[in-house]
C-alpha cells in the first residue's frame, strides 16, 4: 500500500484497499496524514471493490486539505465503483475523478 | 453474495430469515440471543446483522449497543426486527446504534427487499 | 420463495408457540404466588414471540389478540400499572384463547369465536379504550410535484450506524434523474477528522414526478439522525389528492387464509443425543468392516475375533436402538405443567385448599404415550380434588392440616414408567362403592370383597354415570374410560386407598410403543407374542380342572376366583394346534381390568419385539395390537390383553 518518504522526494503513492469501507479509515487516515508533506500524493483506487461515504469522505478532506499547502494530489486510477460513488455523492469535482461511465 | 448474522429466539422466526437468505445465496449464521451473536460476531467480518430486540440472556439492544464499541462494526448496517407496537423500541434500537428496523409481520419478498436496499 | 419451503417454519412456530402458552402459564400462577418481576419479562417476552410470529406465519387474528395482551403486559413491564390477582387472571384465560385459537387453526376453523372476542374486549377495557376495529391505517394524502429538491444534512453519528448516504442517494437515484450537490464547508481539518463521523451534507434535485412519501420513506430510518427538507422544486405545482390504496388490510386477510396444513408432528432433539448417535453408527461401522475381514478367508485361529466382532455389534446395535428411542422421550414435564392451573381453578370452585406437589418432572415418556396420558390425568386429578380431598373444616374436624396435598409422581421402574396422583383426602368410601354397585347390578353383595376388589369396581364400566357425577370431575367420563386410555397405550392403572389416609393412584406405562417386551408363544405354526406387562403368571392345567359353564364358556380355578379360558387357536383359527387343556398351557393375563387365562401351546421365550403397525399395513383386527418380526424373519402378532377381554366380554354376552 503506502511507502515510506523523506520530506524532499518527490511523489508519494497511496492505494487504496479492496474493501475501502469505514474499518478501513483509521489506517487510510494515518497514512494520508503522513503523506501531507509530501510534495506529490499519487492515489491509486484501482483495487477498490466496496466503497462508502466515509472513505470518499477522508479522500475529499485530504485532496482539499493538500491541495491548500500546495502539495499536487492525482489519481492513478480509479475503479469504476469507486468513480459511481463519487458521482452518487457529488463529490466528483471536488476528488477530481473522471465522471461514472453510465451503466 | 453476503455474510448475515440473523439473531432471534424464536426458532421459528429465524428458520424463516435464514432459510429466505440462504434462498437468496445469502451466507447465514443464526444465533439464539444477543450474548450469542456477540460470540459469532467476534469471529467474523458480517455485511449485516439482523436481530429480534426482545431475546433472553441479552436482548437486541444491549447487543447493538456492544456491538458498535467494536471498531469491526462501526458503519456495518444492524437492522432491528420489531413489532409496530413498539415505536419507542425502534428508537432505542436507533439509539444504541441500529440502522433500521424491519417491521414484524414481514414476508419473505419484504425481507429480501430491505435487505437488498440495506445492503446496496 | 415458495410458501411449501416455508410451511415447516409454521409448524415450529406452532410448537413453540404452545411452549410458550405454557411458559406464561406457569410463570403467570408463580407471579400470583408473589414470583419476582422477572417473571413478568419472561411472560412479556412470551407474549412478544407469539405476536411477531402469528402475523408472519398467516394468524393475524391470533396477533391481534396477542397484541392487546402484550399492551397490558406492557404497561405492567413499564411501571404504569402493578400487578394484580384480576390481571393474572385475564391473562391466563387469554392464554387459554389463544390455545384454542391453535386448535381452531390446526382444525382449519375460524380463528376467532365469542369468547376470544370477549376476552380481547376485557383486554381493551382493562387498558380503558374499546377493542380497536382492525382496520386498516388511515392514510394521509400525500403532496405530489413534478420535481423535488431534497436538503439532507445528516447528524455526525449516522454512518456509525450503518445509514450511509451514498446508499440513500442511490435509493432516490433509482426513482428518477438526479443533481447531486455536496455541502463541503462543515468538513473539519484532516487532523481533527473521525472518520466514522460524517460532515458533508448535500442538496439534491430529483427531477421526477413522485410523491413526497416515498422520498421520506428513503429517509425513514434517519429521521432522527439528520436534517431533512423536501421541498417541490420551483417550477413545480399540483398537489392532487394522492389516489385511494388498495385495500392491502383485505389482501393481507386472502394471503393469510392459506390451506390448512397437513398434521406433521415433529420432535425436538438435544444434540448431544444426535452426537452419539452419530458416535454409535461411527462404532457400527468400524465394527462391521472388522467383520468383514473374515469374508475372504476364515481361519480357525481367529474365531475369539470373530466372537468378539460380533459381541460388540450386538451391543452396538442394542445401544443405537436405546438412542434411537431416546428420540422420541420427553420429559413428563410437559404434561405435568397443565395441572398448577387446574388445581387452582378447580379448588378456588371448590372452595377447597389444595396444595399440589409434583416429584418426577425429569423422568422422560414416549411422545405418543405423553400426549395420550394427559386426559387420563387430568381426570384422576379432578377426581382426587373432587371426591378425594375434604373442604377444609372436615379436614381440621379429622385432625388434619386444611391443605390437602395432591402429588404427582413419575419414576422408572423395571421397564415401565409409574405415574401416581396421590391425596392425602378422605380415602375410598366403601360403603358408598358397594352400595351403588350393587345399585348399578355390578354385584350383588359387598360382603367378602377385598379393599382391593371394591378398588376395582370404581374402574367396572357402569358404575360412574351421570347421574352420581358432579359437574367438575364429571362431563360423564368416568374411571373406566381412564383404564381404557391407559390400556390402549398398554399401560394399567390401580387404585389402593386407605380410609382417612387417602388414596394413590398408580399408572404403570411402557417406556415406549415402539418396542415391547414379551413372551412368544406359540399355537399350532403360529407365533403370538403377550406383552410381559400384561401377565401375571403361566399355569399349567391338570385334565379336570376345567368347569364348563352354560354358554359354552369354560372356566378355571386360579388364586380362588374363577376366570374364563380364551383358546387362542380358536379365537384366530390356528391350525395344529393342541386342543387337550393338559398339554398346553395357560398365561394368565390382566387387562382392561379383567383377568383371563390364554390357552397356548407353549412358551417359546422372552423377547423384544419391535412393534410393526397392523393398521397401517394390513387393516385393524380386533384382538391383535401390531406384528412384529422374528430372528427367523417370520412374522408373530401380538396380542391385545384389553382387546382380547372385550372380545370374550361381547361373546359372553352374544
Amino acid at each position: 500500500m503506502g511507502s515510506k518518504r523523506g520530506r524532499n522526494e518527490k511523489a508519494v503513492e497511496i492505494g487504496l484497499p479492496a474493501d475501502c469501507r469505514m474499518a478501513a479509515q483509521t489506517a487510510l487516515l494515518a497514512e494520508l496524514l503522513g503523506a501531507l508533506d509530501a510534495p506529490a500524493t499519487q492515489i491509486d483506487g484501482s483495487a477498490v471493490e466496496r466503497v462508502d461515504t466515509a472513505a470518499l469522505q477522508l479522500l475529499t478532506l485530504f485532496r482539499r486539505e493538500a491541495l491548500s499547502r500546495g502539495c499536487a494530489v492525482s489519481w492513478r486510477d480509479a475503479s469504476g465503483t469507486l468513480c459511481e460513488a463519487a458521482d452518487t455523492l457529488g463529490l466528483v469535482k471536488a476528488l477530481d475523478l473522471p465522471a461514472a461511465v453510465p451503466a | 453474495m453476503a455474510k448475515i448474522l440473523a439473531v432471534d429466539d424464536s426458532a421459528s422466526m429465524r428458520g424463516m430469515v435464514a432459510f429466505t437468505l440462504r434462498g437468496a445465496g445469502h451466507e447465514v449464521t443464526e444465533a439464539e440471543n444477543g450474548q450469542l451473536a456477540l460470540d459469532a460476531a467476534s469471529a467474523g467480518g458480517f455485511d449485516l446483522v439482523l436481530a429480534d430486540v426482545n431475546m433472553p440472556v441479552m436482548d437486541g439492544i444491549s447487543m447493538v449497543r456492544e456491538l458498535r464499541t467494536r471498531p469491526a462494526y462501526k458503519g456495518v448496517p444492524i437492522l432491528m426486527l420489531t413489532t409496530e407496537s413498539h415505536t419507542d423500541k425502534k428508537m432505542e434500537g436507533k439509539a444504541a446504534g441500529a440502522t433500521g428496523w424491519l417491521v414484524k409481520p414481514f414476508d419473505p419478498e419484504q425481507l429480501l427487499a430491505t435487505v437488498k436496499r440495506v445492503l446496496g | 420463495m415458495s410458501n411449501a419451503g416455508l410451511a415447516q417454519f409454521q409448524q415450529v412456530f406452532v410448537e413453540e408457540s404452545l411452549e410458550g402458552l405454557d411458559t406464561m402459564e406457569s410463570s403467570l400462577l408463580a407471579l400470583d404466588e408473589g414470583g419476582d418481576g422477572e417473571l413478568v419479562h419472561t411472560i412479556f417476552r412470551a407474549a412478544h414471540s407469539i405476536k411477531g410470529g402469528a402475523a408472519t406465519f398467516g394468524f393475524p387474528e391470533m396477533a391481534s389478540f396477542t397484541h392487546e395482551a402484550e399492551s397490558l403486559l406492557d404497561e405492567v413491564r413499564g411501571g404504569k400499572r402493578a400487578i394484580d390477582k384480576p390481571i393474572v387472571e385475564l391473562l391466563l384465560r387469554s392464554v387459554d384463547c389463544l390455545r384454542g385459537m391453535f386448535d381452531r387453526a390446526k382444525a382449519g376453523e375460524p380463528l376467532n369465536d365469542a369468547v376470544s372476542d370477549g376476552v380481547r374486549g376485557e383486554l381493551a377495557a382493562m387498558m380503558g379504550r374499546a377493542a380497536p376495529a382492525e382496520a386498516g391505517p388511515a392514510r394521509r394524502g400525500s403532496d405530489q410535484a413534478d420535481g423535488w429538491i431534497i436538503r439532507f444534512q445528516p447528524h455526525a453519528g449516522m454512518l456509525a450506524g450503518g445509514n450511509d448516504p451514498l446508499r440513500l442517494i442511490r435509493e432516490l437515484a433509482a426513482m428518477g434523474e438526479l443533481a447531486v450537490e455536496a455541502d463541503l464547508s462543515r468538513l473539519p481539518s484532516l487532523d481533527k477528522l473521525d472518520p466514522s463521523e460524517c460532515h458533508l451534507g448535500w442538496t439534491i434535485e430529483l427531477k421526477a414526478a413522485v410523491k413526497r412519501e416515498d422520498i421520506a420513506a428513503v429517509f425513514d430510518w434517519v429521521e432522527d439522525e439528520c436534517d431533512l427538507a423536501i421541498e417541490p422544486r420551483p417550477s413545480a405545482v399540483v398537489t392532487p389528492a394522492a389516489p385511494a390504496p388498495a385495500n392491502i388490510t383485505e389482501a393481507a386477510t386472502a394471503r393469510g387464509s392459506r390451506e390448512a396444513s397437513p398434521e406433521s408432528s415433529s420432535v425436538r432433539v438435544a444434540i448431544d443425543k444426535i452426537d452419539s448417535m452419530i458416535n454409535l453408527v461411527g462404532e457400527l461401522v468400524i465394527t462391521q468392516a472388522m467383520l468383514d475381514t473374515f469374508r475372504e478367508e476364515f481361519d480357525p485361529a481367529k474365531l475369539p475375533l470373530l466372537q468378539q466382532g460380533l459381541t460388540q455389534l450386538a451391543r452396538h446395535a442394542r445401544e443405537l436402538q436405546e438412542s434411537v428411542m431416546g428420540i422420541r422421550m420427553l420429559p413428563i414435564a410437559s404434561v405435568f405443567n397443565r395441572f398448577p392451573r387446574l388445581v387452582r381453578d378447580l379448588s378456588q370452585k371448590l372452595g377447597k385448599q389444595v396444595k399440589l406437589d409434583l416429584h418426577g418432572e425429569q423422568t422422560e415418556l414416549d411422545k405418543t404415550v405423553l400426549e395420550k396420558i394427559g386426559d387420563p390425568m387430568v381426570h384422576l386429578v379432578r377426581n382426587a380434588i373432587d371426591h378425594g380431598l375434604e373442604m377444609p373444616d372436615k379436614r381440621r374436624a379429622a385432625g388434619k392440616h386444611e391443605t390437602g396435598t395432591l402429588k404427582l409422581d413419575a419414576y422408572h421402574r423395571g421397564g415401565n414408567i409409574v405415574v401416581e396422583v396421590s391425596d392425602d383426602g378422605a380415602g375410598l368410601n366403601r360403603e358408598a362403592i358397594v352400595g351403588k354397585a350393587i345399585e348399578r347390578g355390578l354385584i350383588r353383595s359387598g360382603e367378602g370383597l377385598s379393599d382391593e376388589a371394591v378398588g376395582e369396581l370404581i374402574f367396572q364400566p357402569g358404575f360412574s354415570t351421570a347421574a352420581v357425577t358432579t359437574d367438575l370431575s364429571g362431563r360423564g367420563v368416568g374411571m373406566d374410560v381412564v383404564r381404557r386410555n391407559v390400556s390402549d397405550l398398554g399401560g394399567t392403572v390401580t387404585i389402593r386407598s386407605k380410609p382417612g389416609q387417602g388414596s394413590v393412584f398408580t399408572i404403570t406405562l411402557p417406556l415406549t410403543l415402539a418396542i415391547i417386551d414379551g413372551l412368544t408363544a406359540a399355537v399350532g405354526e403360529e407365533r403370538y407374542i403377550v406383552p410381559l406387562i400384561s401377565i401375571i403368571e403361566s399355569v399349567q392345567l391338570k385334565p379336570d380342572s376345567l368347569k364348563t359353564v352354560a354358554g359354552g364358556g369354560e372356566l378355571f380355578r386360579f388364586r380362588g376366583e374363577y376366570l374364563p379360558v380364551l383358546r387362542l387357536h380358536e379365537l384366530f383359527g390356528c391350525v395344529g394346534a393342541k386342543r387337550a387343556i393338559e398339554d398346553g398351557l395357560i398365561i394368565v393375563v390382566e387387562g382392561d381390568g379383567a383377568r383371563v387365562g390364554l390357552f397356548v401351546d407353549g412358551l417359546v421365550g422372552q423377547q423384544q419385539a419391535v412393534v410393526k403397525s397392523l393398521e397401517a399395513n394390513y387393516r385393524r383386527v380386533q384382538g391383535v395390537s401390531g406384528a412384529t418380526i422374528l430372528a427367523d424373519g417370520s412374522v408373530a402378532l401380538i396380542a391385545d390383553i384389553g382387546g382380547l377381554v372385550r372380545l370374550h366380554g361381547q361373546r359372553k354376552a352374544a
